[in-house]
């Protein structure tokens, strides 16, 4: 993996692209959808607590688990570090680079300068790859730009050490090692098991399935939460932007999901897979419809109580739909793992 | 894909775009098969909300599907990069 060219690629959410383009430049073939499916990726959570200005849902697992999942079914290891000390983590990239090794940063995506400024927002948890420096500059591969781009120093060093939930606190990490030979049958169903346990099994009441219910129940009382009307909107606009702006791959990681299945079906020549795999994806069109509702009664302050019922309804049809779904998948994945 | 048969895809899916936004104020011949659609200067105004519901649009007339917001940043660009889209991808 030392010394090789990197090849730059878009992909849909930052991590599992990360992942995958570190993995590629090791010699390991394998795609985006891939590496999200064995990693277990897609989930359902809604939340509402005191640490957040407003109720907010989540449509993925926690970042860091596509990693830590990806790596103990696929016997991939990944050095790792975190530091205290900004000046250290400078040091200690420049020395991975130097040594031509690539690594993935996380960073708050605000200081990504290459990209335009409406799109970038303060989050902390960007991944990127940078994979050489150059002078005072890093060379980044962003799977959100369409080529390689350079970032001055001061830009990464605030990227990676800003502050604030979530903070990078300079983390990186780089595959040391990859297996020659991976059972990605076990793999695959592993990963189909994890994720599908966790939306149908979980006992609490907001998350998986039970979490896509809570989210019907409770948005039909958004407006008591809301401040105005032009902050419901806002929020109800954001439905939109989680399904499909951040890094989703379109629906909610649901058609990511669904590539993950179609190819799983043609590397384990399952055709049952190929079957679930066409379910989620028209589970799929159903949530980027309620994507496009949110965002249509959002732009149009039509925020009544008769639309968010609707809005309710489309939700709890999206939950039926998807209990159904991964109960099957769970059970299929009993059956053939 | 010759001239006409070209032409003729580039106006429906103006047609399209039209009717599903039901923008009325804008006749098909002023928007240019190269026009950027989205940003400041477009003739169109659209948005990103608007972008979903052509990829929509465009999803139930020809049965292409278009994932996510990288793929969309490009196919949605102008008239004549969606007609390229739809001509390599429909399956109706």
């Amino acid at each position: 993996m030392k010394g090789r060219t990197f090849k730059h690629a878009m992909a849909a959410h930052c991590e599992s692209g990360t992942l995958t383009a570190l993995l590629n430049h090791a010699g390991l073939k394998i795609s985006e959808p891939m590496v999200f499916g064995i990693s277990g990726g897609i989930f359902f959570g809604y939340f509402e607590s005191k640490k957040f200005p407003f109720p907010t849902f989540v449509v993925r697992s926690r970042p860091g688990q596509i990693r830590t999942a990806l790596a103990r079914r696929i016997g991939v290891k990944f050095a790792e570090r975190r530091f205290r000390n900004p000046a250290d983590g400078e040091k200690e990239l420049d020395r991975l680079l130097s040594l031509q090794i690539p690594a993935a940063c996380q960073t708050d995506f605000f200081y990504m300068n290459y990209l335009p400024g409406h799109v970038r927002v303060h989050i902390n948890v960007h991944f990127v790859v940078v994979v050489e420096k150059r002078g005072e500059a890093y060379i980044i591969s962003d799977c959100y730009s369409p080529e390689l781009a350079s970032l001055n120093r001061d830009s990464l060093m605030k990227a990676r050490f800003a502050g604030g939930s979530f903070a990078p606190k300079g983390f990186l990490f780089y595959p040391v090692s990859v297996p020659e030979a991976i059972d990605f049958r076990k793999a695959v169903w592993k990963g189909i098991r994890s994720a599908s346990f966790y939306m149908v099994k979980l006992p609490m009441p907001f998350l998986g399935v039970k979490g896509i219910r809570m989210f019907a129940q409770k948005v039909v009382d958004w407006p008591r939460l809301a401040r105005d009307t032009e902050h419901l909107s806002h929020e109800i606009m954001k439905i939109n932007i989680f399904l499909e702006d951040q890094g989703t791959g379109g629906a909610g990681f649901r058609f990511m999901y669904a590539t993950f299945l179609r190819e799983a079906s043609e590397l384990l020549n399952d055709r049952d897979l190929l079957e679930m795999s066409k379910r989620i994806m028209e589970i799929g069109d159903r949530w980027r419809e309620i994507s496009l509702f949110a965002a249509r009664i959002g732009k149009r302050r039509d925020l009544g109580p008769d639309r968010l019922r609707e809005l309710s309804g489309l939700i709890h049809e999206r939950a039926d739909a998807e209990e159904i779904f991964f109960k099957e998948l769970l059970a299929m994945s009993k059956k053939k793992k | 894909m010759n001239t006409n048969a070209g032409n003729e895809l580039n106006n429906e899916i103006k047609l399209l775009i039209m009717e599903a936004l039901t923008i009325n104020e804008v006749a098909p011949e002023e928007v240019g098969d190269d026009d950027s659609l989205f940003g400041q200067d477009n003739v169109l105004g659209l948005d990103s909300i608007d972008a979903l519901e052509i990829v929509m649009a465009l999803q139930e007339k020809y049965g292409v599907r278009i994932d996510d917001k990288n793929q969309s940043r490009f196919i949605l660009r102008s008239i004549s990069t969606i007609a390229e889209f739809i001509g390599k991808n429909r399956t109706r």
